[in-house]
């Protein structure tokens, strides 16, 4: 009862955030502009129509697609790797995207091809990087530890390509990808947002349809052997999918860390490790601290407004401080 | 039956298992012994097929498990190993239900067949009042039942279990093989288990089979081996047999420190 009271009171709260940001912006708008908006039609013409329509909404929508698809990703990780710190960027996805977006500014394709060629790359990036740590962590079977210390390494060359990068590039050329390796939400292209939305959206439907196969994977893989699971097919497509998942994400919002690591331990402590109620919650409470972390982000040092991972890894790490101490106390 | 005929395993360039060969007949109770390292898991590991054996083959009812996928033999044999997760928060219920798992459908979602079924299980483990338990709340016994409950919901003929008491208490040693042997005899479950206590399991094995350094060392009756010359050749230590006064079992005395 009480687990359920939890699951509504923080459903509701991400509605109350979703309409919160529709009318608290740069501008403030009250609930009868948006009510004329959408029902009336009365202000089609009108720039709060043209700011909600096309800045507020696709923004509202990516970070909830960002935080919802994350936070699958990290509760996919965590259950096939068994290891409560596994997230999408212990795996080298994040370094993967950073070095594609590097490759992008090196040749100055975002300026002969438009902007989508960022995304665009860093999105190649993260599936090679991806790759990489599978053919690593794939010898006759898979190895949960073999992954995450592949995972790091490649995260690491990766990192460490793209740090020598901004140090050898003239500083203006950097901003943009600066900014976006740090999260950002600002620039946002209506295709993409459609394309990401979508993409997530099916993944994370397809992850919930085998969450109970998740949840026999937790046994061991011993045990998994002998129920009759194929247990490296099963790997194989999660893997893909929070692959895919979170190279989509990276690729149009930037490198948003902890999201993935907090929100499924989170969950798992209000509702149990069973997968089928987990990740649905997951998502939608990942979705729910994104869009507070934006709000923090636009209100923060206004009228400056800090990248997401700012804010997010800050969060990130009070809350490992926190889980040290929790420990420490037991 | 179950014939294991010439099993060799390495591990990389390690010899662990060497022409491995016997028969275990249907409604055995087998107790494998020998010391740590003998190569005991990894021949319960290749029975069911969790790893696959260098050269060698294991036929069960006269059928090669290497020819049958996962899924067939899942519903044949099913395995306790050493070390299942139960850190989880998941029911008694659910979690015995993941032993359903073979004969479930492709999403693996439970039927109403599945939970009659592993109902009566918890029936029989006499767990009725912790169904809705979490398992990561249970005492360590009451987890190693659960355990037995997960294989006992795989409904097979043959019933595999890696060291299931090593870390139990002597009451609940007890109950664990009471348990194991009211499957024997009753349901008529063909057990073969890895044990280190001697002593418990010569009062409930009907078969022994006796690995050293990956050979077969002996193979039969309690009576058969329990010897001095070949316990003490396994063990290099001094012992006492003798028979329980009451219960005909041979059991075990150290001689000395």
């Amino acid at each position: 009862m009480k687990k359920k009271i939890i699951i509504s009171i923080i459903l509701l709260l991400l509605l109350l955030s979703i309409l919160l940001s529709l009318l608290i912006g740069f501008d403030e708008y009250s609930f009868i502009d948006i009510f004329n908006i959408i029902f009336n039609h009365t202000y089609e013409n009108n720039h709060i129509f043209k700011i909600i329509k096309y800045i507020r909404i696709p923004k509202i929508i990516m970070i909830c697609i960002t935080g919802g698809g994350l936070a699958t990703s990290g509760c996919v990780l965590q259950a096939i790797l068994h290891n409560p710190l596994a997230d999408p960027f212990t795996l080298g996805i994040s370094g993967g995207a950073a070095f594609g977006a590097m490759i992008s500014l090196l040749l100055n394709l975002s300026s002969k091809l438009g902007f989508i060629t960022m995304p665009l790359c860093a999105f190649v990036g993260a599936m090679i990087s991806m790759l990489i740590v599978y053919i690593l962590s794939f010898r006759k079977h898979f190895n949960p530890h073999t992954m995450i210390l592949s995972g790091i390494i490649v995260s690491s060359v990766c990192m460490s390509i793209v740090m020598l990068v901004f140090i050898l590039s003239p500083i203006d050329s950097i901003y943009m990808t600066f900014t976006w390796l740090l999260g950002n939400f600002s620039i946002l292209d209506e295709r993409l947002v459609i394309f990401t939305t979508t993409i997530v959206t099916l993944c994370i439907l397809l992850i919930l349809l085998l969450s109970n196969i998740l949840n026999i994977i937790y046994l061991g893989n011993d045990k998994v052997t002998t129920l009759g699971l194929n247990i490296n097919k099963y790997i194989t497509i999660f893997f893909l999918l929070t692959s895919l998942i979170t190279a989509t994400i990276v690729s149009i919002s930037g490198i948003i860390g902890f999201v993935g690591l907090i929100i499924p331990n989170i969950c798992k402590s209000i509702v149990g490790d069973n997968n089928v109620v987990v990740i649905p919650f997951s998502a939608y409470t990942g979705a729910l601290l994104l869009l507070l972390c934006d709000s923090l982000s636009n209100f923060l040092f206004r009228p400056i407004v800090l990248p997401i991972g700012i804010i997010t890894n800050i969060l990130g790490s009070l809350f490992f401080i926190f889980l040290l101490l929790q420990k420490k106390n037991k | 039956m179950i014939k294991v005929r010439n099993i060799y395993a390495k591990y990389i360039s390690r010899s662990v298992l060497t022409d491995c060969s016997f028969d275990i007949h249907n409604k055995d109770f087998i107790g494998i012994i020998g010391k740590n390292g003998a190569g005991k898991s990894t021949l319960l590991k290749i029975l069911c097929k969790v790893i696959p054996p260098y050269t060698g083959n294991i036929l069960i009812d006269n059928k090669d498990i290497s020819h049958m996928d996962n899924a067939e033999l899942a519903k044949t044999v099913s395995f306790l190993p050493q070390n299942v997760n139960t850190d989880l928060s998941f029911t008694v219920l659910n979690f015995i239900l993941f032993g359903r798992y073979p004969y479930m459908n492709r999403l693996k979602f439970p039927s109403r067949n599945d939970y009659n079924i592993v109902y009566n299980i918890i029936k029989i483990l006499n767990l009725q009042e912790k169904t809705k338990i979490a398992v990561n709340n249970l005492s360590d016994g009451e987890k190693q039942k659960v355990l037995i409950g997960q294989v006992l919901a795989q409904q097979t003929d043959v019933i595999i279990l890696d060291e299931p008491t090593s870390h139990l208490d002597i009451g609940n040693r007890n109950v664990i093989f009471n348990l194991l042997k009211k499957l024997n005899t009753q349901y008529g479950k063909t057990i073969i288990i890895t044990v280190h206590d001697l002593n418990i399991a010569s009062a409930f094995c009907n078969q022994f089979i006796i690995l050293d350094n990956g050979i077969i060392y002996k193979k039969g009756t309690p009576l058969e081996v329990f010897q001095c010359g070949i316990l003490e050749k396994i063990y290099n230590i001094k012992f006492i047999i003798q028979m329980h006064p009451t219960l005909q079992y041979p059991y075990i005395l150290l001689t000395s420190k």
